[in-house]
């Protein structure tokens, strides 16, 4: 028999301190012993983990698909690196900026999403992912006159104590991603949380309804790709920070795709499936990328590569079938057999108790 | 005024692959509702396999027929499979599995035939010597290359509206597109016509696909994937959910492509529209088309309920 | 009488939630069966199951063979049509097509066929005057008449008609029983018909089943029925 627990009691609380507990204890081990490149994983996989709760807030909790993250993430990365090299700008200006500059882009993509749905939606948000490396292209050749923009060169600020030198820098980007991580994670959680994640949900699951109860459409649905992408702008400010050449390689439709997958794979409208699905998909990514045999029988490969390509494939395959709700789906129904947690009772408010006197009198 | 007419001969021979390519989406699009991202590299796939029957000394338009009928069963194997539990799963699965189909058949392609990432040269079954092409009046030619691959494709098309509109398998076809229930409740066997619909896709595909190898002259890991992009946005374009639109959004696709590459070459706008951005050009008449028209030229618009 | 259609303890639903607690009725060869009940008591759920769209347990016997695992088109062939509530229109396809993708089933091509189609024209000609109009563009009467003059295509032995009065006018629902009152005593046709209008119903009907929350709370001839109070009450309104 399983365990229940009421949502926000003492236990609850407890029960929380320890999960938060537990992963800060984890982010500290790895901060005060990891390698840097060990640290530089754990940044990029961050990083793909606030662009997959950027598209969570639209796909998951508004039901408008994207495709089209990767271009607002560009845009912030091409933002960043160009503001800081040309003109000399403060980096975390910068990062105002281009969150700024993203919000913008994405109100202007979420205009025309206004009459789109479903397939018809994810081309043309696939065609402003398809634009962007074009657009990019014509700007390092026309503006910058080479093929590639110089990265951020975020240094350390002297009241960490960190040096300017590999290992430090590395140790510096980890603790940033992880900090705009749970900026990221936290604004979303409120949004979800309000009045107006509400009416976000109420959105994705009937327009029409939602409209009826009074939900502003055009405002809701613009605001809402507007907060997104220049959420993804944030992990495209920090993928700035973190390479030291920008080309227009870096942000493709691939990059929209894999954003979708993580996402997909930890669990739509969830919080943490963003998160949980983001860190699954890269080092599943990674370790196979490492770690793939070199098929040798097989006529084609000269290199492991394409195995481990066709491996994530058929894990991504395989996936769907093993928790079709996502990572965190699975986990919430193997713990549920341990410990339920549920809702805290309403306190009755007078118009409750009327109505319940009401249904009981005939 | 011998260049209009050049640059729209060769966006139709361009668009006219488009719409064979995008007719294969429409026809799984119509009973599911799903978009095969898949749909390029299965059929990139069974292209090499073209290509390596081909390379055994099997003459090449048999070989593209032996590849196409592979993948017309492994399309149905792949619908039976995979496609048809995922959809009992949640409505994602099935992006998700198409989206793995995508890498994991773009990556078998690199695993079993040597040269495919850089890629390997694949012949054409119509003339294409420099001299095989027709003079027109206003000095444009048309290559006997370009004519042979629209009359595929137009025969090709002129046999699905037959199967479409004039047989039994046709009519259940369009039955389960239009209304899943009602079908069943008419005796069709829907799951049959479903794998049906996926296994005449992916040899539609195929076939597509060997016509823009044999444009290209060589076939890769990469010649998909611009092509899937154009051909679903023909098929957006031109309604997800009618044939006749598949086809008039490929060949305008392919022709306003042609004019874009081509026409602004000694204007103003050449620095920014030219080759490379014509693609996006394409994107951007699709917009704003849509913007008019959010379900597409032909496509059916549904009324929601509350 | 043998019946033609015969069902005991079926049980179905949607997920885990059972609608149908074990139900039984029969419809015997060349009568009319009505099954009355509330909104929700699961009529719908009940001819759905007959069909084999939905899952269910408990036994279906069709003309002595078991149907209650077969498939839906498997059903159809065993000649049982369905008029679904809600009429199931192919709304995308011509009047004409939607009456051929009715005779789906049938073996026999071209000319018996067309002969059909003609006769349904001649009882409905409101159908005939828009033979080649999308049947999307049918008013909710005319798409009524063409589901079941569509279900008729088959040659079902056995029609499962859901709510065929659903929003309707008055004198084309009294039109509407009259046309299934003489396909059953002129060819024979067996029917089961779910219909709120039970006055109407009962005039056609030979036997009556009263549903209420997923079981059969009293079953008989229409005579039978009316003298029952707490129905007549609930279901005839005098
Ligand atoms: N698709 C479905 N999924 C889940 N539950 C359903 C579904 N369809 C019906 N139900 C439930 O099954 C029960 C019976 O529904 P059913 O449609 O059989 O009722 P009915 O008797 O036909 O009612 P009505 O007169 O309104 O047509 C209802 O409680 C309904 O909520
Ligand atoms: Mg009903």
């Amino acid at each position: 028999m399983a365990i229940t627990i009421t949502e926000s009691s003492a236990k609850h609380w407890a029960l929380r301190f320890v999960g938060v507990a537990t992963l800060a204890g984890i982010a500290i081990y790895f901060a005060s012993g990891a390698a840097p490149s060990t640290l530089g994983k754990i940044t990029e996989a961050c990083t793909l983990a606030i662009a997959a709760i950027a598209l969570n807030l639209l796909l998951g909790f508004n039901g408008q698909i994207s495709l089209g993250h990767s271009a607002f993430a560009g845009l912030a990365a091409f933002t960043a690196g160009y503001s800081v090299n040309a003109w000399h700008w403060n980096p975390w200006l910068s990062l105002l900026i281009s969150c700024a500059v993203c919000f913008a882009f994405g109100m202007l993509v979420g205009l025309p999403a206004l009459r789109l749905k479903g397939s018809y939606l994810a081309l043309v948000t696939l065609a402003v992912a398809f634009v962007w490396p074009t657009v990019a292209r014509k700007f390092l050749n026309q503006t910058v006159k080479q093929s590639t923009l110089t990265g951020m060169k975020l240094k350390p600020p002297t009241w960490t104590g960190l040096a300017n030198n590999r290992a430090d820098r590395a140790l510096f980007l980890f603790w940033l991603s992880i900090t705009l991580l749970i900026v990221a994670y936290v604004v979303v959680r409120n949004i979800r949380k309000s009045r107006i994640g509400r009416s976000l949900v109420a959105v994705r699951d009937n327009e029409t309804a939602a409209a009826v109860m009074g939900v502003n459409l055009p405002l809701t649905k613009t605001i809402t790709f507007g907060i997104s992408a220049s959420l993804a702008g944030l992990a495209g400010w920090l993928t700035a920070a973190q390479l030291t050449t920008l080309d227009e390689n870096s942000f493709t439709i691939l990059t929209s795709i894999k954003y979708l997958l993580a996402l997909i794979l930890g669990g739509a409208a969830t919080l943490a499936g963003p998160v949980v699905g983001a860190f699954v998909y890269y080092f599943v990514d990674d370790l196979l990328k490492t770690n793939a045999p070199h098929w040798d029988f097989l006529p084609g490969p000269l290199s492991n590569g394409p195995v481990a390509s066709f491996l994530l494939g058929a894990v991504v395959i395989a996936f769907v079938f093993i928790a079709p709700t996502g990572f965190v789906g699975l986990i919430k129904s193997q713990t549920r057999r341990i410990a339920i947690v549920v809702p805290r009772p309403l306190r009755h408010s007078t118009v409750a108790e009327a109505s319940v006197e009401e249904s009981e009198s005939p | 005024m011998g260049d209009i007419l050049q640059y729209f001969l060769n966006g139709l021979a361009r668009g006219s692959i488009y719409s064979l390519v995008a007719l294969g989406l429409v026809v799984i699009y119509q009973g599911t509702g799903h978009l095969n991202f898949a749909q390029g590299e299965m059929s990139l796939f069974a292209t090499f396999g073209a290509w390596w029957i081909n390379d055994h000394g099997v003459p090449l338009w048999l070989s593209i027929l032996l590849a196409a009928s592979f993948a017309f069963v492994g399309g149905g194997v792949i619908e039976f499979g995979l496609i048809r539990p995922a959809a009992k799963k949640s409505p994602f699965a099935v992006v998700v599995v198409t989206i793995g189909l995508f890498q994991a058949f773009n990556s078998l392609s690199g695993l079993l035939f040597k040269g495919a990432a850089t890629g390997l040269s694949f012949g054409t079954i119509f003339p294409n010597k420099p001299k095989d092409f027709f003079r027109l009046p206003g000095g444009a030619v048309w290559r006997y290359e370009n004519i042979g691959v629209l009359l595929t494709v137009l025969v090709i098309t002129a046999l699905l509206f037959l199967l479409f509109r004039k047989t039994k398998v046709g009519l259940a076809m369009r039955m389960v597109a239009n209304n899943a229930d009602s079908a069943k409740l008419s005796g069709v066997p829907t799951n049959k016509v479903l794998m049906l619909s996926w296994a005449l896709s992916a040899a539609i595909g195929t076939i597509g696909c060997a016509l823009v190898a044999g444009i290209n002259t060589n076939v890769s890991l990469g010649t998909m994937f611009g092509v899937f992009l154009l051909a679903s946005a023909a098929a957006i374009l031109g309604g997800l959910d009618s044939p006749l639109g598949a086809v008039v959004g490929g060949l305008s696709l392919g022709v306003i492509e042609s004019f874009v590459t081509n026409y602004p070459k000694d204007w103003w706008a050449s620095t920014y529209i030219g080759a490379d951005t014509a693609t996006a050009a394409a994107f951007v008449i699709i917009l704003v088309v849509l913007l008019a028209r959010p379900s597409g030229l032909f496509g059916s618009t549904h009324v929601e309920r509350v | 009488m043998t019946a033609l259609l015969e069902i005991t303890d079926l049980w179905a639903g949607y997920g885990r939630q059972q609608v149908l607690q074990g139900i039984n009725l029969h419809v015997d060869e060349g009568t009319v069966g009505v099954i009355l009940g509330a909104n929700g008591a699961g009529k719908t759920t009940t001819m759905r199951a007959i069909s084999g769209m939905i899952a269910r347990q408990g036994s279906v016997l069709f003309q002595g063979s078991a149907i209650g695992a077969a498939s839906p088109d498997r059903i159809v062939h065993a000649g049982i049509a369905q008029v679904p509530q809600g009429r199931g229109t192919f709304t995308d396809l011509t009047v004409e097509d939607n009456l051929r993708a009715g005779a789906f089933v049938r073996k026999n091509v071209g000319a018996s066929i067309d002969a059909d189609i003609q006769q349904w024209f001649g009882v409905f000609p409101r159908l005939a005057e828009r033979r080649l109009q999308k049947a999307g563009s049918l008013s909710g009467g005319e798409q009524q008449m063409l589901a079941i003059a569509r279900a008729l295509m088959s040659k079902p032995t056995l029609l499962l008609c859901d709510e065929p009065s659903l929003g309707l006018a008055p004198i084309i629902t009294q039109e509407l029983f009259e046309v299934l009152g003489r396909l059953n005593a002129e060819h024979g046709l067996s029917i089961l018909i779910v219909e709120q209008n039970a006055n109407l119903a009962l005039r056609i009907a030979h036997n009556v089943f009263v549903l209420e929350t997923g079981t059969i709370t009293a079953s008989g001839t229409p005579s039978e029925i009316a003298q029952n109070d707490t129905v007549r009450k609930a279901y005839l309104g005098y």
